[in-house]
């Protein structure tokens, strides 16, 4: 994957075609850091699915027995709602597993859950590392690092998002907030805390794993309980953070996804070109 | 673009040459080798602190190798997500497959090897974490939060209590040695201790104990010289439906020595109740909860890993926390 091929070199690419300008181009994603990147996406959903799995056999939020049903799962109570509540549903099988059934590999499989999930939590790690060596051999890093003017800036681009599509039923001008780095505020809030989060998900996945041999991990998030609780909100950022991402990604255009598969973008500033320039 | 080998060589190279100190640090001086470098960076408005983030150095490129490799990637990556979706794909228990209207049977000998790689790998982690002389937490009385009886299965009939002895095999005497609970609260000490038990499903509980160590007992009546195991059993445990369903688990030496692994006669200041493992269970705070086998009836050492009743149903063997 490698341009190992300068432009230069292309056979014929200037001769046949002599009046073609070139576009400029900036990289703005290490090979690694997209490779890492789009690895994460079955790795997520497969930690996600086996995790919600694993959550069937001790659900963390419980209340005391339904004295009718003995349900005691808050999951299995919001499967009830929806069975009653969402049309075509009324005859579902079984309700209570209804957010197992479709939210997760099932119920029921708490070991075939605990197998795929160590499977992908390993490669989480590994892939992590990975993404962090692209971040350096790359130098994408630095783009990412947050800034004191981040938390103002993040709320102006939050109030960007939030306007825009009434400001675009009106028909009224909504001007995107002008910036001068790789990514705005608000990217930049995002991108660093998934990585943060990442640490976390791994620290207090070690420390509901292992809470004898790292007790003083799980200690460190308010013991082992309260590292259950940690893990499972924690995937709630994900989930939170992903629907956004690709709502936006995919609102800002090709060059922004490409630049996350082939690594270039056409987006450069023409001082940056001069200043490239020898 | 006077250069284009230069510019387009390697991205890494790129930016490196942007990091180095003749770009940034040494820019005021002018003189010698480094002055052509000098003279590029001087439309650069101030010297870079190394955090501070850095423009993309870009280049010129033909609009058709662009798309060449727009083109070469995207397939690539396109090829990688079909790969990565049938590999999961495969990989997924053989219920949810049927779920999501799999009719085939995806199950087979290449995919259970595959994913027992992942316990065997993760067993072996916690093997490598377990050290005999890290205590695992012990808690004050206020702490201790209530247990339930979580056997496996139905709770056994009483009955077997007044009859009950404890089996010891695999000994360096070449003997079977039999006890019962009379001889083995006489002839050991008793130590008692507030630990964790946490299960595989995720919960855990607090609760006090007290009995002897499996370690005064192994030197009471030590292995065969080559055992590294012990299989630890109860034979009055019963399935769902009340039928004889024999428990066994395997637990290393190294952790039967753990000096927090007890063979607990008292749970909660009082001897114990049919629903936690009358009259003696294995509580081995550092193994989870199902290793943790109540009213055992046999211990039998081996050099060789014996069957798990667990490991059987597809979890780890290991079971290290």
């Amino acid at each position: 994957m490698s341009h190992s091929t300068p432009p230069a070199s292309e056979p014929n690419s200037t001769s046949t075609l002599p009046e073609q300008p070139g576009v400029l181009v900036a990289k703005k994603h290490h090979l690694l850091v997209r490779w890492s990147h789009w690895l994460n996406v079955p790795i997520l959903l497969g930690l996600i699915l086996s995790g919600i799995s694993i959550y069937w056999a001790s659900p963390i939020y419980q209340h005391k027995p339904d004295s009718n049903t003995g349900n005691f799962d808050v999951a299995a109570d919001i499967g009830i709602w929806i069975c009653t509540h969402v049309p075509g549903l009324h005859h579902y099988g079984s309700p209570p597993d209804w957010i197992y059934n479709h939210m997760t590999l099932g119920p029921g499989m708490l070991a075939l859950a605990l197998r795929l999930h160590w499977l992908c939590a390993y490669s989480f790690m590994v892939n992590g590392m990975v993404y962090v060596a692209g971040l350096v051999m790359g130098g994408g890093w630095r783009p990412l690092l947050p800034r004191l003017t981040d938390l103002f800036d993040a709320l102006r681009m939050l109030q960007y998002y939030l306007g825009l599509p009434l400001a675009k039923l009106t028909r009224r001008k909504w001007l995107h907030p002008r910036f001068n780095t790789k990514y705005n505020a608000l990217q930049r809030t995002a991108y660093f805390s998934v990585p943060v989060a990442g640490c976390l998900s791994v620290a207090t996945g070690w420390a509901i794993h292992k809470p004898m041999q790292f007790h003083w991990l799980a200690a460190l998030f308010g013991g082992y309980n309260a590292a259950r609780v940690w893990h499972f909100w924690l995937m709630w950022f994900y989930i939170l953070f992903i629907v956004p991402h690709v709502i936006l990604v995919i609102a800002d255009g090709w060059d922004t996804l490409r630049s996350m598969i082939v690594g270039w973008s056409t987006r450069v500033k023409r001082s940056e070109a001069i200043a490239n320039e020898r | 673009m006077s250069d284009d080998k230069k510019t387009d060589s390697l991205q890494p190279e790129e930016i490196r040459s942007t990091r180095s100190p003749l770009s940034a640090k040494r820019r005021p001086r002018t003189d010698g080798a480094v002055s052509s470098v000098a003279k590029g960076s001087l439309s650069m408005k101030k010297p870079q602190a190394f955090f501070e983030e850095r423009s993309l150095p870009a280049i010129e490129m033909t609009p058709r190798r662009l798309r060449y490799l727009s083109r070469r990637d995207v397939l690539l990556f396109g090829a990688g997500a079909v790969a990565a979706l049938a590999g999961g794909g495969f990989l997924l228990p053989q219920d949810t497959l049927s779920r999501l209207g799999v009719r085939r049977n995806m199950d087979s000998t290449e995919k259970e090897w595959f994913l027992n790689k992942a316990l065997r790998i993760d067993d072996d982690v916690a093997e490598a974490l377990y050290s005999e002389n890290r205590t695992v937490p012990t808690y004050s009385k206020s702490q201790i939060t209530p247990l339930k009886n979580n056997y496996n299965g139905a709770t056994p009939d009483p009955a077997y209590i007044s009859g009950w002895n404890l089996t010891l095999d695999g000994l360096a005497s070449g003997l079977s040695i039999s006890l019962d609970i009379r001889n083995l609260l006489t002839r050991f000490s008793v130590h008692e201790q507030i630990t964790r038990l946490v299960c595989v499903e995720g919960w855990s509980a607090i609760a006090w104990w007290a009995g002897l160590r499996f370690d005064d007992l192994l030197r009471a009546y030590p292995p065969i010289s080559q055992a590294k195991w012990a299989r630890v059993e109860s034979s009055v445990n019963l399935d769902a439906s009340g039928n004889p369903d024999p428990y066994f688990v395997s637990i290393d030496l190294a952790t039967a020595r753990h000096p927090q692994t007890l063979l607990a006669t008292h749970f909660n200041g009082q001897p114990l109740t049919v629903d936690h493992g009358a009259p003696l269970r294995l509580l081995v705070p550092v193994k989870l909860g199902l290793k943790n086998v109540k009213a055992v009836t046999k211990i039998t050492y081996s050099a060789e890993e014996p069957r798990d009743y667990w490991a059987e149903r597809g979890y780890s063997r290991y079971d290290g926390i």
